[in-house]
């Protein structure tokens, strides 16, 4: 987890600072983005390990920059974790196909067990 | 923040639409003959004719005339009738998914600002906990805890909505059932506590992962375990066995408590019942844990059952598919 690069693409600035506290914490190096268009920008300057993002955002939704990851050879294989409060079926279906790495709700979370997650995802 | 409103307010503007009865008022008019289904009643009707014409080349005593009059009579009421139904049926569902659709929109808009709670009393209790003295402590866990119970609410609300709308997601993880357990047991001991209520848990060794959606699973234990608290009898016990069996873990979660009437039974599982010995019992509950846990089980492949003797107890299985 040391040192490794983090991406958080979250509106809520209250959950953006708590996670960005958590991944600090981990000594990991932290960029946040509030909406979508800086979150890609960001994307491709900060080329992070990981990237978690939230679904609706300002400017261009979830499912939006997972298609332009997808579609950049150059952040193409960087691991998107989604993280929202959307957790419907035809939602979860929809970002699994673009090729999100995995998806967490929200709220049925704790911090420490989306650090976990996040650990996970960077070990595989 | 403003697309979420944005669609917040389109969704409630469609939902007084859908609402607005008067809007289909005419349906008994015209718009009856322009419907597909009457297209086919036609063909219909236009077939009868034929056979009546058959008949009367063929020397049958069958007036065509006559007989066109009378099918006419009979299939524009029967049109009429069966458009009626239609139309009604066509309303309730489209109330129905509206309402869903309304739960799910607003459930969701909560969501947001209880995560907030949930996680900032986790950043104070990891990050900035030292110092505190034991009432603030004390006041923190009061936060955490209420914000649970409202999230817990609004989770079975959103659940509810997604089973209505056949949108409810269930993954399909690898979970070591034992310790899922063990945290829902360590809850639920708190809500024990003013009924010296013992939880017991016994467990096959080398117990292998199951295969579920973990939250839900958790959620669907949390359930079950409660309700075994809550219903229980002063200073009872609950007893969970997990056992393997034929590629299957089977939990068990014994009481002691009110039971269930057997005229209840039959209807545990659906949405909003609650048996009177329930209700009566000052136990807060919505009706809708069982049926959600029903759904999630079967979802994931798993059953889920029980047995019951009023005044005696309940005792609810749940089997899980292994890896």
């Amino acid at each position: 987890m040391e040192n490794k690069k983090i991406l958080i693409i979250e509106d809520d600035a209250n959950l953006r600072n708590v996670l960005e506290e958590f991944f600090e914490a981990e000594k990991m190096l932290v960029k946040t983005a509030s909406d979508g268009e800086s979150g890609l920008k960001s994307l491709r300057d900060f080329l992070p390990d990981v990237v978690l993002l939230d679904i609706i955002l300002p400017k261009k939704d979830g499912y939006e920059i997972i298609k332009e990851i997808k579609s950049d050879e150059k952040i193409k294989d960087i691991p998107v974790i989604l993280l929202t409060n959307l957790g419907g079926l035809n939602d979860i279906e929809k970002a699994l196909a673009l090729g999100a790495t995995t998806y967490l709700v929200k709220g049925d979370y704790q911090v420490k067990e989306i650090v976990e997650k996040v650990k996970e995802v960077l070990e595989t | 923040m403003f697309s979420e409103n944005f669609q917040l307010h389109t969704k409630m503007s469609w939902l007084k639409n859908d609402l607005n009865l008067k809007k289909d008022a005419g349906y008994l008019g015209l718009s009856v003959w322009q419907s597909p289904g009457t297209l086919y009643l036609m063909w219909g009707f236009l077939i009868i004719f034929l056979i009546g014409i058959v008949f009367w080349v063929a020397g049958d005593s069958v007036d065509p005339v006559r007989l066109v009059i009378t099918e006419f009579l009979v299939i524009s009421t029967m049109l009429v009738i069966g458009n009626i139904l239609i139309k009604t049926i066509d309303k309730l569902a489209r109330v129905n998914r509206s309402k869903s659709e309304f739960v799910s929109i607003i459930s969701h808009q909560l969501k947001t600002p209880l995560t907030g709670v949930s996680w900032e009393v986790e950043l104070f209790n990891t990050k900035y906990k030292d110092g505190l003295t034991e009432k603030q402590r004390e006041i923190l866990k009061n936060i955490e805890m209420s914000n649970a119970v409202i999230s817990r609410m609004v989770n079975d609300l959103l659940d509810v909505a997604r089973i209505d709308q056949n949108n409810l997601f269930t993954k399909k993880e690898e979970i070591d059932i034992v310790s899922v357990i063990r945290k829902v047991i360590e809850k639920n001991e708190v809500l024990g506590k003013d009924n010296n209520i013992k939880i017991k848990f016994l467990v096959d060794d080398n117990m292998p992962k199951i295969i579920g959606d973990e939250k839900k699973t958790e959620v669907v234990l949390d359930n079950l375990i409660s309700n075994a608290v809550k219903y229980n009898k002063r200073g009872g016990e609950v007893l969970i066995k997990v056992s393997r069996d034929a590629g299957k873990a089977t939990i068990s979660i014994r009481d002691n408590g009110i039971g269930i009437p057997k005229e209840d039974q039959a209807m545990i599982f659906e949405k909003f019942f609650r048996s009177d010995n329930a209700a009566t019992q000052e136990v807060g509950g919505t009706g809708l844990g069982l049926f959600i846990a029903k759904n999630i089980i079967e979802r994931g492949g798993g059953k889920i059952w029980f047995h019951s003797t009023e005044g005696e107890g309940s005792v609810f299985f749940v089997a899980l598919p292994l890896v």
